[in-house]
């Protein structure tokens, strides 16, 4: 029952992958369009990191599921998406 | 004389990781290692990257305006819609639809297609304009991770082939689709690493 649910409430699959095309294209934009400022290297970053947490929780399925590889893979997508910040810095 | 049970744990975490303590694991232990072992190969490369970007700047901030960013995005949407529909393939198995499965799989499958034609004509076009590993700091990165990736979507979709292959051998079912859901969390760990270097490679200057 509660995957028959989770078909009928797939609507939300669709979206996540709309927000996640949105994003993309906006991250296009701003890295087409303005020089790579901190402003625009933290939008990117942030930006990263929300699209790695909406894989990770939604189509990997890792919220309610392991708590450890959950932590895991949003630590990578905080770790790396900060270096884009601090490279903002070089 | 007592069959002792099956270690599926495999023995190399600690019990605190253990599905009992932690939680449900997506797909099995050992595709787990497997994914583990891929971050930390692209973890390498990502710090490889900020360490070239942070020697050599402005080959970093000249690099993405080089490189065909349309095919960048393409490959980008291509990649997160593959995502899409392994999820979707997913929540079909578990009501036993395997006609539907099967059908998202074959989608995924042709997304991943669509990716390396789309990767092997961006190659070309970067040789057309003179641009190879060897050209500068930034190209070398470029080639070391994407063409990593690449070859990672490729077995990838091999690998979808063969659940196409198992599914319709009846391998699949509701209540076991460890097999399945291994190869779509893999699948989604490949996506995840192409957010990672889309914007370091096409997108920050």
């Amino acid at each position: 029952m509660k995957a028959i649910n989770s078909i009928k409430g797939t609507g939300k699959l669709e979206w996540f992958l709309a927000a996640l095309i949105a994003i993309t294209l906006l991250n296009t934009f701003l890295g087409e369009q303005f020089a790579s400022t901190t402003l625009v290297c933290i939008l990117i970053a942030m930006t990263v990191t929300y699209k790695g947490l909406i894989v990770i929780d939604h189509f990997m399925e890792l919220k309610g599921a392991n708590k450890n590889l959950r932590f895991l893979m949003k630590c990578y997508f905080v770790i790396f998406p900060s270096l884009i910040i601090v490279s903002a810095f070089y | 004389m007592k069959t002792p049970p099956i270690n599926t744990s495999l023995g190399i975490f600690p019990k605190s990781w253990s599905e009992e303590s932690a939680g449900r694991i997506p797909g099995n232990i050992p595709i787990w290692v497997g994914i583990l072992s891929e971050l930390t190969e692209f973890a390498l490369f990502f710090v490889a990257y900020f360490i070239a970007k942070f020697y050599y700047p402005d080959i970093f901030s000249q690099g993405p305006q080089h490189l065909h960013t349309s095919l960048g995005v393409a490959n980008t949407v291509v990649l997160l819609t593959s995502s899409y529909f392994m999820a979707k393939a997913m929540s079909f198995i578990r009501i036993n639809n395997r006609i539907k499965c099967e059908r998202y799989l074959w989608l995924a499958f042709s997304c991943g297609c669509i990716y390396l034609i789309i990767k092997t004509w961006e190659f070309h076009w970067n040789t057309l304009q003179g641009f190879s590993a060897n050209t500068n700091e930034f190209f070398t990165v470029y080639y070391y991770m994407t063409f990593n990736h690449f070859i990672h979507v490729g077995w990838a979709s091999c690998a979808i082939l063969w659940v196409i292959f198992r599914l319709r051998r009846g391998a699949y079912s509701a209540q076991d689709s460890s097999g399945l859901e291994a190869l779509a969390v893999y699948w989604h760990m490949i996506d995840l690493m192409w957010i990672l270097i889309f914007p370091l490679v096409y997108v920050l200057r």
